[in-house]
């Protein structure tokens, strides 16, 4: 095997022109957790790392019109302690404060990586699609801004060799929707069996009026059930209703994963589960006195 | 703005790697993807920190990196430029003692095989830092990222309390008469 190479980019700029300048065998260095284990095992040859941690396009967190807009070397901890995050998205929030390892990988993970290596097992996927988060993505000679679900995908291309996350906008949540996140695992630090990922919203009566849910860890990429559970808009809140969407989310699940997480059969149950939990859990926050 | 580098000029076969270590200046030549565990261990000689998984799961490799923990098995030692890192070499202080965490971990028995220590030391220094009254299900939570397989969870959950109850103690130390 021959040695890699290593560049350390300072601008975007030249980070992308790179990145089309040597093709396929170049491979972005941010925050190392999950490119780490691939080098350590020799599971991984490049050609160069282009080690993109000096880019400033790709850091910090600040509202831009009607969306908090994060820096794709954004680590877990900062997002997750960050004031803007928790007051305006605190799903995203949540949701990173799970990711497993602990401090030391929260403290280098980025979200952006997190986002790229597109794991199904992985925490920001389904919080960002449930916001309708978007990407800006950078290719030499052209930005885009794409919606996160049109670029997830299970072929573990990510965004394509020459491409560059630079930021991640969330919608600014109304005080009107409340969110729930339930990650279904056996200790602290391990993997998910099944997550689910809630947004909604619910007047003084008890009826729902909107919900968004997102269920994670239970098919290869994150799948999406809002639509599935539209039939719950306008009935009130309550028993019935939660084991509804125990029973739609269940069965919306199409294609669910065996590994040692557990067989098809019991992630399609605990996707249920766990949607049922997490949208109670957004109801509950909505209404503290229910439950 | 100084002329154009081209891309070919930006590529480098090894890299200079300048950061703080253990409070002294270091410059050393590293290869491209060498963890900064191999770094630490084979070309700086501090076999304090230890080699478990290389994975990123058991945290036995755990260092401060700008008073921050990470796993140096999870860290590209290229991409450490600038930083200040601490080994467990770094926590004592020079005249032999051992640091207020260490001595508490030692005075609480938070050992059986002692290969997770350095790393529960450093999370320790790391919590005690941001929390310094921390309840036992805080210090469960910053723990999560460090296995002790002697599972001597209790011990070390016992030497950080001890640590944090002695270290407010020389905080809050009685002042003099008139608060000096």
């Amino acid at each position: 095997m021959s040695r890699a190479q290593f560049a350390r980019m300072r601008s975007l700029e030249a980070a992308t022109e790179m990145l089309s300048y040597l093709g396929p065998g170049a491979v972005v260095l941010a925050g190392g957790q999950e490119l780490m284990p691939s080098i350590n095992y020799r599971v991984l040859a490049a050609s160069v790392f282009v080690d993109i941690n000096g880019l400033p396009e790709l850091k910090g967190i600040r509202l831009e019109d009607a969306n908090l807009s994060i820096g794709a070397l954004c680590v877990h901890r900062e997002i997750e302690r960050n004031e803007l995050v928790r007051q305006h998205a605190p799903l995203l929030a949540h949701a990173l404060s799970e990711v497993g390892g602990g401090w030391q990988v929260r403290n280098r993970g980025t979200i952006g990586g997190n986002i790229v290596c597109m794991h199904p097992l992985y925490d920001a996927l389904p919080a960002l699609i449930a916001l309708e988060a978007s990407l800006l993505i950078r290719q030499q000679g052209e930005s885009n801004r794409v919606p996160i679900n049109y670029m997830v995908t299970d072929t573990g291309h990510g965004l394509g060799s020459t491409s560059i996350l630079v930021r991640i906008l969330v919608p600014i949540l109304s005080n009107s929707v409340s969110w729930g996140y339930h990650k279904l695992k056996t200790t602290h630090g391990a993997y998910s069996s099944a997550t689910a990922a809630s947004l909604v919203t619910i007047d003084s009566t008890m009826r729902v009026r909107r919900v968004r849910l997102v269920l994670g860890a239970v098919e290869s990429v994150p799948r999406d059930i809002s639509n599935e559970l539209q039939s719950l808009i306008g009935k009130r809140y309550g028993d019935e209703m939660l084991r509804d969407v125990e029973s739609l989310s269940a069965s919306a699940v199409v294609d669910p994963i065996s590994d040692q997480r557990g067989e098809a059969g019991y992630r399609r149950a605990m996707a249920g589960v766990s949607a049922r939990r997490a949208f109670a859990d957004a109801v509950t926050r909505a209404c503290p006195k229910f439950n | 703005m100084a002329v154009t580098q081209t891309m070919d000029e930006i590529l480098e076969d090894d890299v200079l790697l300048t950061c703080r270590l253990n409070g002294a200046n270091c410059e050393e030549l590293v290869t491209p993807g060498l963890s900064l565990l191999d770094f630490l261990r084979d070309q700086q000689h501090l076999t304090g920190t230890h080699m478990g998984c290389m994975t990123g799961h058991c945290g036995a490799c755990t260092v401060l990196i700008d008073g921050e923990v990470a796993k140096s098995c999870l860290v590209m030692a290229a991409s450490a430029a600038g930083k200040n890192i601490q080994t467990i070499e770094g926590l004592s202080p020079p005249d032999g003692n051992l640091s207020t965490i260490q001595q508490a971990f030692r005075d609480a028995n938070s050992f059986q095989c002692g290969y997770c220590a350095p790393g529960m030391v450093l999370t320790a220094v790391s919590l005690l830092s941001t929390n310094p009254q921390p309840s036992d299900q805080e210090i469960r939570e910053a723990l999560s990222g460090n296995l002790c397989r002697c599972t001597g969870y209790r011990s070390i959950i016992a030497g950080i309390r001890l640590a944090a109850e002695r270290q407010l103690k020389l905080t809050n130390k009685p002042t003099g008469p008139n608060g000096v």
